[in-house]
């Protein structure tokens, strides 16, 4: 009760000043970490945080510094925080994950949320912004927190991409020397700037995104199999209409002998000139999939996918290739593709690094070589 | 009629109050006398243009009501003064009786006349929830309302990796102040 007057008193305020008003982290913050959370709250900074009204709404940009420390007794290598702002936009979500890590019981680390809220003036009180734990994940695969957000998955799924990474950087500097890992990292960097992007607009249901004016047709996928997959993705489809996607669904056969509950398809699209991009994944849906060994399922997303580049141009769709980017099993183990059939494929050069090649590129970047290679000779 | 009637009379001859027998007598006196049939018409044009003058200000029944009741209060309370804590006699008490229920009465009047309307606010039909990427970051947009998640601690927008998956929106960079690699996610329900 008290958060929600502070709230429209601050409402107020702004309302009356009619200009930039700093955001007080009392009122309009609220950070709820379980009693037993393996990870404490050591001080919060919103100094950079402002109000500013613009017309009827206010767009409040809050840039917040959390300190956390390891109150556990394993070394943390991932940590997921849920962010709501449920009066902006209801049902609506966001969460800052920090994989990676290596930080040891007792040691304090820095997670920095950035955001900027739009929402009306005449909104009701209460904090703008709630700050809660998901998921913190351990050494060995471990996992602690409520887990709303899937964030488990997520993390295993980079730890293991970080493992694979990882030991491929060290088998390059063991076989190549120090000169091979530069001519890695470089290679690294090359393919982070020319890999190609684009922008996607995504909404939920049917051709909701707008009306582009041109027949839909139903595109076939085109698969990329990977020699040690799990699951093959055999048939696949998509409502295409000009720059637009929408409606993917793909069969998928779980080819290995243990039960699968979880599998997420890389999106590929070409434009009519050739060029392939990353367009997004294609999730199955929680709860919806389980395939015991030999089984048939089928992956679908009800959303709708709108491609553009340099600020609206539209990509019109010419082909689509898919291939299985993640695994989960029944077990709770995960299954990524390895670093040799991402090469074999192509996909190396499509696809995103992993986030742990993206920090080692970054270090050899800022720091040189010689701190990537203090960095892979951490156990 | 042999003398000139009074101007009280002829005023209330122009409105027309006058008994039937006075005003028959005043009648025939101005039908005969310049003078006074000139004053009956002043009378007349006087008395039309009095309404538009004494056309009373827009009242505000709620501030009347509250500073009668006020006044009524403040009265009560100087009989008290002046009464020195007496009792008060049956007939006084009886009159502000009557004053305390007028005013009540007057304010429930009040409070009819300008009962607020309760408003009804337009139903807007919102755009359903869609995520976007742009240079700044990822957003989740709905109707006029928004979050998004920015990506000010990337070195270089080119470096951030954005990927849409399902309901979601991820963007991944490296914090240049903490070398950490941050993902942010947005997700459209």
């Amino acid at each position: 009760m008290r958060s929600k007057v502070a709230g429209l008193i601050l409402a107020g305020a702004i309302a009356l000043c009619g200009e930039e008003t700093k955001l007080d982290p009392r009122t309009s913050i609220q950070i709820n970490f379980p009693p037993d959370s393996p990870v404490l709250q050591l001080s919060t900074n919103v100094d950079e945080s402002r109000a500013t009204p613009r017309g009827g709404a206010v767009v409040v940009d809050l840039h917040m510094s959390l300190s956390l420390r390891n109150a556990g007794s394993r070394n943390i290598r991932g940590v997921t925080l849920l962010v709501t702002a449920q009066e902006v936009t209801p049902g609506g979500k966001a969460s800052v994950a920090v994989p990676s890590l290596d930080v040891a019981p007792g040691q304090s680390f820095p997670v920095r949320i950035d955001l900027r809220l739009l929402r009306p003036l005449q909104a009701g009180g209460g904090p703008l912004v709630r700050v809660s734990l998901d998921g913190v994940l351990f050494d060995g695969f471990d996992f602690y927190g409520p887990n709303r957000l899937n964030s488990r998955r997520a993390m295993t799924v980079w730890e293991m991409e970080a493992q694979r990474d990882r030991q491929h950087f060290k088998s390059v500097l063991a076989a190549a020397g120090p000169e091979g890992l530069r001519r890695e990292m470089l290679d690294s960097l090359a393919r982070q700037a020319d890999r190609p992007r684009i922008d996607v607009r995504v909404s939920r249901g049917g051709r909701a995104v707008s009306s582009v004016g041109s027949p839909e047709h139903m595109a076939r996928f085109a698969f990329l199999k990977l020699p040690d997959s799990p699951v093959e993705a055999v048939d696949g489809w998509a409502g295409v209409a000009a720059n637009e996607a929408r409606t993917p669904t793909i069969q998928v056969v779980n080819r290995s002998s243990k039960p699968v509950d979880y599998v997420e398809i890389g999106w590929l699209v070409k434009d009519p000139q050739g060029h392939e991009f990353l367009a997004g994944s294609v999730p199955a849906a929680e709860g919806d999939l389980f395939l015991p060994p030999g089984r048939t399922g089928r992956v679908l997303q009800d959303t709708a996918l709108r491609f553009s580049r340099n600020a609206g141009e539209p990509v019109s769709i010419a082909s689509m290739t898919g291939f299985v980017s993640q695994v989960e099993f029944a077990d709770g183990k995960v299954w990524v593709p390895n670093r040799l059939a991402l090469q074999l494929s192509g996909l190396l050069r499509v696809v995103a690094p992993s986030p742990e090649e993206q920090r080692l590129a970054e270090i050899y970047r800022t720091k040189g070589l010689n701190a990537v290679v203090e960095e892979l000779r951490k156990p | 009629m042999t003398t000139h009637p009074s101007g009280a009379v002829l005023a209330l001859f122009a409105g027309g109050e006058l008994g039937s027998v006075l005003r028959w007598r005043v009648e025939r006196h101005v039908a005969a006398c310049s003078e006074c049939r000139r004053e009956v018409s002043e009378f007349s044009e006087l008395r039309a243009a009095v309404p538009v003058i004494m056309e009373p200000p827009e009242i505000s029944w709620t501030k009347l009501a509250a500073e009668m009741k006020a006044n009524i209060r403040l009265g009560l309370e100087a009989g008290e003064c002046v009464n020195g804590g007496r009792s008060v006699r049956h007939g006084v008490f009886s009159v502000r009786a009557l004053a305390v229920c007028g005013s009540l009465a007057l304010l429930l009047v009040a409070f009819l006349l300008e009962r607020p309307t309760p408003r009804v606010e337009p139903v807007e039909v919102s755009e359903p929830a869609f995520l976007e990427s742009s240079v700044s970051g990822i957003q989740v947009k709905s109707g006029d309302q928004s979050i998004i998640l920015l990506n000010t601690r990337a070195r270089d927008a080119r470096d951030v990796n954005y990927l849409a998956s399902g309901n979601a929106m991820r963007a991944r960079y490296v914090d240049t102040e903490t070398g950490y690699v941050t993902i942010n996610n947005v997700y459209a329900q």
